[in-house]
């Protein structure tokens, strides 16, 4: 076979340069004259003000697709908002399933919409250094209500969290009053009567309970988890590096965690405490009272021997208990009862362990060019950051989707249903109407956040609102050249975690070579790793700090 | 493999391919029969399967309990699926690109497949290496997307039918069947004044029934499954085709994987999913089924191939 | 067979000045344009894109990186250890698919070709093709029901009086359960153009065989078997050159941190990196890298059939 001729690819190349898009981005406009992007903006907008564009304007947005609720045109949410605030917005629709793979295209060939939200932080990361994505700390001043919060509920140290090397941020973080805990275990309630023992508070409690339940029902795995997917026992392992005070493992997986008292970064996978909590672990698997398919079982395969009484403990949110373990069992074991315990505590104290920030808002640096661009601002800090505008996300429209009493407490209308709260309701707040959406609605007061919870859920939380929250490490933003570097090796680095983790769980590999493991960890680049993050740390506080 | 009566030769018996009365022609005969009815079987296990999902409940699915036979049997899924408009337009969305692309590839396909079978053709290596040496290298995710933007194919079907044209693979077995047709005919035809299309329409395509047909199926089922490129071309959800409904279904139902996440897993329809899932995987896979028996005879009867002569 | 080889004498003869052969065969080439004009457009164009292994690309930046870095990207993976362990992985896991999945088709195909009734042929036939036209997601779905600790695998090993085995722990096992899965999913679709090709086997080739006094199973050895080789020689050498390309999108449902040791390929540990990172440049470097080595094996595969059996794609 030929190869190419010249010619054949001097032609290409000729053709290549007529289509070629230059991606270029005006790196002059650093001024901050916003005199020409005020166009529909309201020229005095503060706290408690309802935003309302001057003339209607438009602003296109990456929408992710929730299949249980697809978007329709005709929802009262899209018709009330450009009632109430004169924008209209053009969702750019993109399937869940794969919408982080969209946007990454999207934004790394310079077509993304001007509003992209759910980002969770670090995925904002990888945009900033090619300046596709805007520094929204620049704009806060067009923001009153976003500013009001941080000030309010003393969230600086967590915005502070996301700040890249040029003390900027990039993203707009959703934000809690109070840490929101969903995951914990759920336990079969019946057979802890049956048992008569008392619902477990520390993870040692969970082991005693367990050994009881294998003494009772020898040929059980009391404990077979699910949320194994992408990680296996993504939650497990998460709640328990939690609570022995690291950052985070499985599913929330951390390279590092930050030691206060020596004022560094240690690497989490190697620290003494994950090596206690794999002794807890292989502890429970030994002693065959946790099932060993937890690592590697479907959600479906979980709830499978839930449902038939082949386990008793899995980890659980609200939703699961109320949409997959009571109606899993109520065919096949009509008498047993679960529910949600309290997020067992560990070596680490009692704590509220969650974030108070959520998945945030990225803007397209292209908008800052548009007319409109203080009007959107605006308008983003209304409806996700304003207590009305938060309401509205998620309540809808008084009188149509909800009443409120005198008291402040807010009803569905008889007809209109959520989460099972009106069985009857014919119309849906989601699927109908676009309320209750997970673009626009999270966060916010403790008040709000609570109003759709169950009594029970309500329990819940009241226990661990009581409980402390954990400090969030502080900032270490990396540069571009080395985020580059780190990345390569953060991929190997978590894969020879992940895989130690379940073989010494597991008892594939004895804890005995503990030693030999750091080592080989060290072979991966373990120790250059934490220079650059403690190096970071360093020059981070000398410049910023 | 086989026992084999290699004691002596059989007198040829005059029947077709002979010997067939041999005792280990006998032996084989039960070997092959019960291989065959295996391969059936565990060809179509997961299938039944996936029909008594569709008609089962949910609780029956989820305990595991759902093998052959539909338990606690109903249609709700079906009334489900079937009740929402998107599915339907999606499906139809699927129905047009699929016979659009189809069509444009096959065009494409079959004009170089025919040149390439020229051999006496001048430049004929370059042109076939033009197209093996794509087989091999091809663009990242970014080119092809600016690309297909920037063509303003966005949001249309061509963003699905002309980046994926022409499969290399296919081309190579177009070609070799052309290649094995007899070269006297086309002389002939171009000694009765036949210009070459003329002959590739007149006497070549006529003689490439089967092989029409046989790519017709290759390219069809590979659109009719396709969802990458809509997902990524496609803006607008009554422009996706049912196997981006498919997917996105699957991935709600699984969706309390993302952590914290607010309302990650806001879903109080989620009891019947995973029967919802086996409804929508039948009904996308029943028309591929419906209509491949009768493309399928060109293979068995067909000349399809005569072999892939060199 | 090879009757329709062209002789040296007429390939010679062949061998015209651009401007005779476009006056002699302009239509010809008039028919080839549209398809150039494809591969022009929509495979040579994004494919300078490729130029980010070489420079630091940023997303959102411009298409064809920011400045040359030169091989930076080629040495990091070159020195990056877990790179070449699943190099490894690709490798194996790519010689077995080939190993199985090239054969069993034929064998399939022969055996299909020896039942008498056209019904019965038709059917088994029909039925052997449905795995291809399922997602994988559903075939991977399927596969872990089977192989689970209370999976119809394990039942059985049960049945027996064995001890039930955790397939999808052991790194052991990754290799059988992806073999099989991919046996299952498409011997049945691979018979398709062997069938094809038997039916194009000369009858007369039969009579004579028998009138030397073959037996079936010589027959099959000296007259089916090399009848169908031009289309096993076809299939073989692409396969081979696609060899590399070892289902991601299985594994990716398949495997787990455990299995990663046999598991993990080069596709997988890519998308690894690249989901955490967005690092195209580095992925568009290993890409590069095993688009050399598919080239390199089919050019190879075909010279080597051509020399010794004549037969080649082009």
């Amino acid at each position: 076979m030929a190869p190419l001729s010249r010619r054949q690819l001097l032609f290409a190349a000729g053709a290549a340069a007529v289509v070629s898009v230059a991606g270029c981005s005006d790196d002059a406009d650093d001024k901050k004259d916003l005199s020409g992007n005020r166009a529909g903006a309201m020229d005095k907008y503060g706290v408690g003000d309802q935003f309302k564009a001057t003339t209607a304007v438009s602003f296109s947005m990456l929408y992710n697709n929730h299949p249980n609720y697809p978007l329709k045109d005709d929802w009262l949410f899209w018709s009330e908002l450009a009632k109430r605030t004169g924008v209209k917005i053009e969702p750019v629709a993109v399937p869940l399933s794969d919408y982080e793979q969209k946007r990454s295209v999207l934004v790394g060939a310079g077509d993304a919409p001007f509003i992209i939200p759910k980002t969770y932080h670090p995925q904002e990361d990888a945009y900033v250094s090619s300046g596709a994505i805007l520094p929204v700390s620049d704009y806060l001043d067009l923001m009153p209500h976003f500013k009001d919060r941080i000030e309010k509920w003393n969230l600086q140290p967590e915005i502070d969290s996301l700040r890249q090397e040029d003390g900027k941020f990039y993203l707009l973080p959703g934000l809690h009053e109070k840490p929101w805990q969903d995951y914990t275990l759920a336990v079969r309630m019946d057979i802890l009567d049956e048992l008569k023992i008392p619902v477990p508070e520390t993870w040692d409690d969970v082991y005693t309970m367990l050994k009881a339940m294998k003494a009772a029902h020898p040929d059980v795995y009391p404990f077979s988890d699910r949320f194994g997917k992408p990680n296996p026992a993504g939650n497990l392992l998460n709640m328990l590096a939690l609570a022995y005070g690291l950052q985070g493992a499985g599913w929330n997986f951390q390279h590092t965690s930050w030691d206060a008292n020596a004022k560094k970064f240690v690497y989490t996978g190697a620290s003494e405490q994950y090596k206690a909590m794999l002794e807890f672990l292989h502890k429970l698997v030994d002693e065959k009272l946790l099932d060993p398919e937890t690592f590697t079982q479907t959600d479906d395969q979980a709830r499978q021997k839930l449902a038939s009484g082949k386990s008793f403990v899995i980890s659980a949110n609200a939703q699961s208990i109320v949409n997959d373990y009571r109606p899993d069992m109520a065919n096949t074991l009509p008498n047993a009862r679960i529910a949600k315990i309290p997020f067992p505590i560990g070596p680490a104290g009692p704590m509220n362990p969650a974030s108070r920030l959520e998945n945030g808002i990225m803007i397209s640096s292209k908008a800052r060019d548009g007319k409109n661009f203080v009007a959107m601002m605006q308008f983003i800090d209304w409806l996700w950051y304003s207590d009305t505008g938060q309401e509205f996300a998620k309540w809808g429209v008084e009188g149509t989707t909800y009443t409120k009493d005198a008291s402040g407490k807010r009803t569905l209308t008889p007809d209109v249903d959520v989460l099972g709260l009106n069985p009857n309701g014919t119309k849906h707040l989601q699927k109908d109407f676009g309320f209750y959406n997970g673009i626009f609605a999270y966060g916010g007061r403790l008040e709000l956040v609570q109003s759709f919870f169950s009594e029970e859920e309500m329990e819940f939380q009241k226990v661990l609102n009581a409980r402390p929250i954990v400090a969030v490490p502080p900032p270490h933003p990396l540069s571009d050249t080395e985020r580059e570097q780190v990345t390569l090796w953060e991929t190997p680095l978590k894969d020879y975690v992940y895989t130690n983790t379940l073989k010494f769980i597991l008892g594939q590999r004895p804890l005995g070579e503990w030693d030999a493991y750091v080592t080989e960890l060290n072979g991966k680049n373990m120790g250059s790793y934490l220079d650059v993050v403690n190096k970071s740390y360093d020059r981070y506080q000398k410049n910023h700090g | 493999m086989v026992t084999i009566d290699k004691s002596a030769a059989a007198p040829p018996t005059g029947r077709r391919h002979g010997a067939h009365t041999s005792r280990g022609y006998r032996v084989f005969r039960v070997v092959n029969a019960i291989v065959l009815t295996g391969v059936v079987l565990v060809t179509l296990y997961p299938f039944v399967n996936i029909v008594a999902r569709s008609l089962s409940d949910n609780a029956y699915i989820v305990s595991g309990e759902v093998n052959l036979i539909p338990r606690g049997f109903n249609l709700v899924a079906y009334r489900a699926v079937m009740s929402d408009p998107m599915f339907w337009t999606n499906y139809r969305n699927t129905v047009v690109y699929t016979v659009v692309a189809t069509a444009v590839s096959i065009v494409l396909t079959t004009c170089y497949a025919y040149v390439l079978s020229k051999k006496q053709l001048k430049g004929r290596t370059a042109l076939v290496g033009i197209a093996v040496f794509t087989m091999f290298f091809t663009g990242g995710l970014i080119p092809n997307y600016i690309l297909v933007t920037s063509l303003g194919l966005k949001n249309t079907v061509w963003a699905i039918a002309l980046p994926n044209a022409i499969n290399v693979f296919n081309l190579l077995v177009m070609k070799a069947f052309f290649e094995s047709l007899p070269v006297e005919l086309e002389e002939a035809a171009a000694v009765d004044g036949l210009n070459t299309y003329g002959i590739l329409l007149r006497i070549v395509l006529p003689l490439s029934k089967a092989v029409v047909a046989t790519m017709v199926l290759f390219y069809a089922v590979s659109f009719w499954n396709s969802w990458f490129a809509a997902f990524l071309y496609m803006d607008r959800m009554d422009l996706f085709p049912v196997t981006v409904y498919l997917r996105n279904l699957i991935a709600g139902a699984t969706d309390a994987t993302s952590v914290g996440g607010g309302l990650g897993s806001a879903s109080d329809v989620v009891q019947s999913a995973a029967t919802i899932q086996s409804v929508t995987i039948v009904l996308t896979v029943l028309p591929i089924l419906a209509v491949y028996p009768f493309i399928q005879r060109y293979f068995v009867s067909g000349v399809m191939l005569g072999a892939v002569k060199g | 067979m090879n009757s329709r080889l062209p002789g040296p004498a007429r390939r010679r003869a062949g061998r015209r000045t651009w401007r005779q052969a476009l006056r002699r065969d302009w239509q010809l080439y008039s028919l080839a344009v549209l398809p150039l004009l494809f591969f022009l457009v929509f495979r040579y164009l994004p494919m300078l894109g490729n130029v980010i292994a070489f420079r630091r690309f940023q997303p959102g930046g411009s298409v064809f990186g920011e400045r040359w870095v030169g091989l930076r990207y080629v040495r990091m993976f070159m020195t990056d250890s877990t790179f070449w362990d699943v190099f490894t992985n690709t490798l194996v896991l790519g010689a077995l698919t080939l190993l199985f999945c090239f054969p069993l088709p034929i064998v399939l195909a022969l055996l299909l070709n020896e039942l008498r009734s056209r019904r019965l042929k038709r059917f088994v036939q029909s039925v052997s093709y449905l795995p291809h036209f399922l997602s994988i997601v559903i075939v991977a779905a399927m596969v872990m029901q089977l192989v689970s600790m209370d999976g119809t695998l394990n039942q059985f090993v049960r049945a027996v009086g064995g001890e039930a085995v955790p397939f999808l722990q052991q790194a052991g096992w990754f290799r059988t359960i992806y073999v099989s899965s991919e046996v299952w999913q498409t011997v049945g679709w691979g018979t398709i153009l062997y069938l094809a090709a038997l039916t194009a086997v000369d009858e007369d080739l039969y009579e004579a065989a028998r009138i030397d006094g073959a037996n079936r199973w010589r027959q099959t050895w000296h007259v089916t078997l090399p009848g169908i080789r031009p289309t096993m020689v076809t299939l073989l050498i692409l396969n081979i050159g696609t060899f590399m390309a070892v289902g991601f999108e299985k594994i990716l449902l398949l495997y787990n941190p455990l299995t990663y040791p046999t598991a993990d390929v080069i596709s997988t540990y890519l998308f690894r990196v690249g989901i955490v990172s967005n690092n195209f440049s580095y992925a568009a470097a290993i890409g590069l890298f095993e688009s050399v080595i598919g080239l390199t094996l089919v050019l190879s595969a075909n010279a080597i059939s051509r020399r010794a059996v004549g037969t080649s794609l082009w």
